[in-house]
């Protein structure tokens, strides 16, 4: 079984402070994917030192291969000691699943991970064992495809505490939460964002911890196949089609000149729409066995900026939702990548297209390639896989 | 008859939303839906100075968002006879 794990946080950070005690840190390896979320004791400062050199440390140490021992004891020995509490203190989880389907869950004094399976919470069964004096949990069992992990800190549990009876938000309600955000909404990132929005709620606006959620759903590899661009050579034509058409992928086809020949060669009829969601963004059109086609340029562009918009500020607010959620070609497109493609196969036409040689035009049409650099690059950056073939 | 326009990305860029729009709304003004079908086309390679717009797949002409009405007017409506 080769899966993929779709990764994503978000954190509140306590009320009156400026920086956060709780760091995740999103990893990936060749094979595995990894994540770390540590709680700094206290808040503010101190606890965002402590929880960074905790995350930072237990994420380059387990890129190199090092033990779980050897980890924990470093920790143990690096961490500043607290002048007031006099101990040097901040909890953590790893959670890593490699690419083959196998997790491995340590716990130190964390809220315990949340896995949501076929719609319900399920327990993870664990062993407990001591190391550097510290009770740590650990687990190692198979993931299956459809799986959530949650991984919450103690502000999620406690949100609300204090504003009504009993301890705040607590781990089950939580849980029944996320459960009906994950089958809503399967996209890491809307579910980390849709918890930390409840808790913001249940806290009024006025987080009494820091508060953060990690969340990693188990995929099948997705394979999307983008062409864009006439070839450079119409000898060519045949070929980039036939690269489009292969494997069990979503095909986009990006380019009104594009789109004709992918219609010529494959004898479908190509039915623009004359709805524009968007002034800015030219329609979408309609072909038999594609599942969205769009202009080009300006529809890569505003795809690119959303891209980008994402891996700057991969905490999402509800704004970028709704951007990603409208139906212009641009956001189209955006949606599929950042939501549901793991493995991006690029189709790029190197011809120059006659129609966009006019220097009176107010955009540059030319841009296609730099936009395909951009976006190569920005998907490599979210950890996406992504083959580029030239025509 | 069926109107193509083009809403190629050269296009776009020349009007072609507010030459789909003005068509829309002296169709619907006339009332002529049952007559006039409007329809989009990907770049067809016939660029010209203005947005490129096909009359039942043969005469192509250049409309701009300034000239639109007039070319409803002028070329379009005689031809509905």
């Amino acid at each position: 079984m080769t899966i993929r794990g779709d990764c994503a946080c978000k954190s509140l950070i306590k009320f009156r402070e400026e920086l956060c005690g709780d760091k995740v840190e999103l990893l990936r390896t060749e094979d595995s994917y990894i994540m770390i979320l540590a709680d700094g004791m206290g808040s503010g400062v101190k606890a965002n030192i402590l929880a960074t050199l905790t995350a930072k440390i237990l994420g380059t140490m387990f890129l190199k291969g090092a033990s779980l021992e050897e980890c924990v004891e470093t920790i143990v020995s690096t961490l500043p000691v607290c002048q007031v509490r006099h101990v040097a203190y901040s909890t953590f989880s790893i959670l890593q699943v490699s690419k083959d389907g196998l997790a491995y869950l340590v716990e130190f004094d964390n809220p315990a991970c949340l896995l949501i399976r076929d719609g319900s919470v399920r327990t993870i069964p664990f062993s407990c064992r001591e190391i550097a004096g510290r009770r740590i949990k650990e687990a190692r069992f198979p993931v299956r495809i459809g799986d959530t992990y949650i991984l919450v800190s103690d502000g999620v549990i406690h949100a609300g505490v204090g504003r009504g009876p009993g301890f705040g938000w607590s781990w089950d309600n939580m849980a029944a939460y996320a459960v009906k955000q994950a089958a809503d909404s399967p996209a890491a990132s809307r579910i980390a964002h849709a918890i930390c929005q409840a808790a913001w709620r249940l806290y009024g606006g006025r987080p009494g911890d820091d508060t953060t959620v990690a969340v990693m759903r188990i995929t099948p590899a997705r394979i999307v196949n983008l062409m864009t661009g006439p070839p450079k050579d119409p000898a060519d034509d045949c070929q980039i089609v036939a690269a489009l058409m292969e494997g069990d992928a979503r095909r986009i086809v990006c380019g009104g000149t594009t789109a004709t020949i992918v219609s010529r060669i494959l004898n479908k009829a190509l039915i623009p729409s004359l709805d524009f969601p968007d002034p800015d963004i030219p329609p979408t059109a309609h072909m038999e066995g594609m599942d969205l086609v769009t202009e080009g340029v300006l529809t890569l562009n505003r795809t690119v900026s959303l891209l980008r918009r994402y891996t700057e500020h991969p905490e999402p607010d509800e704004a970028f939702f709704i951007e990603l959620d409208k139906q212009n070609g641009g956001s189209r497109i955006a949606r599929i990548l950042i939501e549901d493609c793991t493995d991006l196969t690029l189709l790029v036409g190197r011809g120059i297209n006659m129609a966009h040689q006019n220097p009176d035009l107010p955009f540059d049409l030319g841009a296609r390639q730099m936009l395909v650099e951009q976006l190569v690059h920005l998907m490599q950056a979210m950890g996406r896989q992504v083959t580029i073939t030239y025509y | 008859m069926t109107i193509t326009i083009c809403i190629g990305s050269s296009c776009h860029l020349k009007g072609s939303r507010e030459v789909i729009a003005c068509f829309q709304k002296l169709i619907s003004e006339k009332d002529l839906a049952g007559q006039i079908q409007l329809a989009g086309d990907f770049c067809s390679g016939s660029c010209a100075q203005g947005v490129v717009v096909t009359v039942d797949g043969r005469d192509v002409y250049s409309v701009s968002p300034d000239t639109a009405r007039s070319f409803f007017e002028n070329t379009i409506l005689p031809g509905l006879a």
